[in-house]
């Protein structure tokens, strides 16, 4: 406890020179709000992966990868895997919205009739649902891009493939209501259709199949099971949870997030250089009042501990602030997300305890670097020859 | 043994400095012996470069001697390492400078208690004795002002009540009055006088300053980094004396 009397020694020191104290403050502020934000990311992601996607629905793709297909017929044996609820074959349709000129919103040929067994958690209408099953030209489409485009149910549109010869005149007869699924499904025989008008064979593939498993506990053993059945054939498949199947869409931008956590190191480096630099200045310009605190009988400890807890209080203070402000901040990010579809994924950054912990500590960690130096410089030196420098 | 029989507060004996300053060695004191009695108020004096402030540096245990023995207190100090001479000196010395060197960012009571920091005193005990010794040295009214609102004198006097308040058996005082007019010079001589006369503070002090003379009991001159004695320092005495007339008759130059 004997180090608490120098608090106000600390404290004077600190409101010297007030301007400098709030800057330097407010650069380890920012940093230290900068690298908690960031790494709010990780987790903010893999939160965001769980509100996107459900524990039992499983991604059945070609091995070879997502944009080669299947046979349409391997639905039918998917649907048989004991454990399997509900199957569904989604087709890329590559439809560009013909004032939108380019494909603008992921747009799939469904079948109409499985998509409530595989997407129970959308709550689609049943009415909507029916209506969907009723009209071969109908089309369900994600809430965002109803609003986006300011469709209404009962529009007419024309989507222009990019993918298929066709263009199809769809009636909006549903909305998806999740803000977190903007596509839009279009009934499978209306494509398969319109393909045959044109002497093709037909639609006789799937891009993907969706499935649901009964049970969250059997996702692992259909998986196996589904990719089994299509070993040795020209689709061999590779399953996989929804989670991971977004997850690797987020893999780059996890890739992104590395790149940015190094670059925030080294920016958290680059104000540990200025803090330093600063704290030199300070014990520089109080060489005189060092040298006799030293002459009056302040050992070496205590100008070293002093000057080091100087540089330790305030960007600790600092670091405290900078935490405080990324809860703000994020809080507001939450708010935001409330009132705004396109901020919704942002509400996925928390700043849990851990990431407290790390913001507290790193700004411990700035504040020791950035004064060790100067502070050991500063004490070790013998009182006469500071003496000597200085007067 | 002085007098009284009792060993003198400051015995040097034999010392010598010497420092090195880029190639060439420098001889600050050479063979320097002496005695100092406590309650005693002595002036180091002398022209630059005579040796007169490491000999105070030494006394103070700022600095060490290359040779020789320097005994303060009964506390040989060539043994003492650099953290056991700053715990000595917080413990038994008085420091005051040319420059005051007060912090700025402290009131004069907070000035003058930073020595007790080092003490197991309690914050309230250690404020009550940094205001009596303000009030000793004749600033009682002044105790929350900071030093950039206090004169020149003032501040010296807050700079010698932070000397006193730990009660140290030694006052050292590096040109006191350097940097001061000579009204408060005077001012300042007198109150180291006092402390001697009535607290029994034995006072060390270097100078340039003739007036010093009529306070102090006793002038070492010192030269060229020897101490003067017989008639050399008597003539030394007898100069400045001349210089002390000088400034009674026209001031200082």
């Amino acid at each position: 406890m004997t180090a608490v009397k120098y608090l106000g020694l600390i404290g004077a020191n600190l409101g010297r020179n007030k301007l400098r104290t709030a800057l330097t403050g407010g650069a380890v502020m920012l940093a230290v709000a900068l690298v908690c934000m960031l790494l709010t990311m990780p987790a903010g992601l893999d939160m965001l992966l769980d509100t996107l996607t459900s524990n039992t629905r499983i991604s059945v793709h070609n091995k070879a990868g997502i944009v080669y297909a299947m046979p349409y017929a391997f639905t039918r044996k998917v649907r048989q895997v004991d454990g399997v609820a509900a199957a569904v074959a989604m087709t890329w349709f590559g439809g560009a919205f013909e004032e939108a000129g380019r494909v603008t919103f992921p747009n799939f040929a469904v079948e109409v009739d499985q998509v409530e067994g595989v997407y129970p958690d959308y709550r689609l209408d049943p009415q909507q649902l029916a209506d969907f099953q009723r009209y071969r030209d109908g089309a369900m489409v994600g809430r965002q891009t109803m609003k986006k485009y300011g469709w209404k149910i009962g529009d007419r549109i024309t989507l222009r493939s990019t993918v298929w010869p066709v263009n199809l005149d769809l009636r909006i007869v549903g909305e998806i209501p999740s803000d977190n699924a903007p596509m839009l499904w279009l009934n499978r025989d209306y494509l398969d259709e319109a393909l045959k008008a044109q002497g093709r064979p037909g639609l006789g593939i799937a891009g993907m199949i969706w499935v649901r498993a009964a049970d969250p506990n059997r996702v692992n053993a259909i998986m196996r099971t589904v990719d089994d059945l299509s070993r040795n054939s020209e689709a061999e498949t590779a399953s996989e949870t929804e989670k991971s199947f977004f997850s690797n869409f987020f893999g780059s931008l996890q890739g992104f997030v590395t790149v940015v956590l190094i670059v925030t190191g080294l920016v958290a480096l680059c104000i540990v250089f200025i803090a330093a630099n600063t704290a030199s200045m300070a014990v520089r310009e109080r060489s005189g009042e060092l040298a006799v605190l030293k002459a009056i009988g302040f050992t070496r400890r205590i100008i070293f501990g002093t000057l080091l807890a100087e540089a330790v209080v305030l960007s600790t203070i600092a670091g405290l602030l900078g935490v405080g402000l990324t809860i703000g901040f994020t809080s507001l990010l939450r708010v935001g997300a409330g009132w705004s579809d396109t901020l919704g994924p942002l509400g996925s950054f928390v700043v849990t305890a851990p990431v407290i912990v790390q913001g507290v500590f790193l700004s411990l960690f700035v504040g020791m670097l950035a004064g060790v130096v100067p502070s050991w410089g500063a004490a070790r030196k013998p009182v006469v020859q500071t003496l000597h420098e200085v007067f | 043994m002085d007098g009284d029989g009792q060993a003198p507060l400051i015995q040097i004996r034999h010392v010598s400095r010497r420092y090195v300053r880029g190639v060439d060695e420098v001889h600050a004191l050479e063979n320097v012996s002496l005695d100092i009695a406590a309650g005693h108020f002595v002036a180091f004096m002398g022209p630059s470069g005579s040796g007169k402030s490491t000999l105070l540096n030494l006394v103070s245990g700022i600095d060490r001697p290359t040779s020789g023995e320097v005994v303060v207190a009964g506390v040989r100090l060539n043994d003492l390492s650099e953290d056991e001479l700053a715990h000595w000196r917080a413990r038994h010395i008085g420091l005051i400078f040319q420059f005051f060197n007060l912090m700025p960012v402290l009131s004069a009571r907070d000035n003058v208690a930073l020595p007790l920091l080092l003490t197991r005193l309690d914050k309230r005990e250690r404020l009550r004795r940094a205001e009596t010794a303000l009030r000793i040295v004749g600033l009682g009214e002044r105790l929350d002002h900071y030093p950039r609102t206090l004169s020149g004198g003032e501040q010296q006097r807050v700079a010698i009540a932070r000397a006193i308040v730990t009660d140290p058996d030694l006052i050292v005082a590096d040109e006191p009055t350097g940097d001061l007019d000579a009204r408060n010079a005077e001012e300042i001589l007198s109150l180291l006088r006092q402390l001697k006369n009535e607290f029994a503070k034995t006072v060390v002090m270097v100078t340039h300053d003739p007036r010093a003379l009529r306070f102090v009991d006793q002038a070492l001159h010192l030269d060229k980094g020897i101490l003067l004695e017989g008639e050399a320092a008597q003539r030394a005495g007898e100069a400045i004396m001349l210089a002390a007339h000088g400034h009674s008759v026209s001031g200082p130059s």
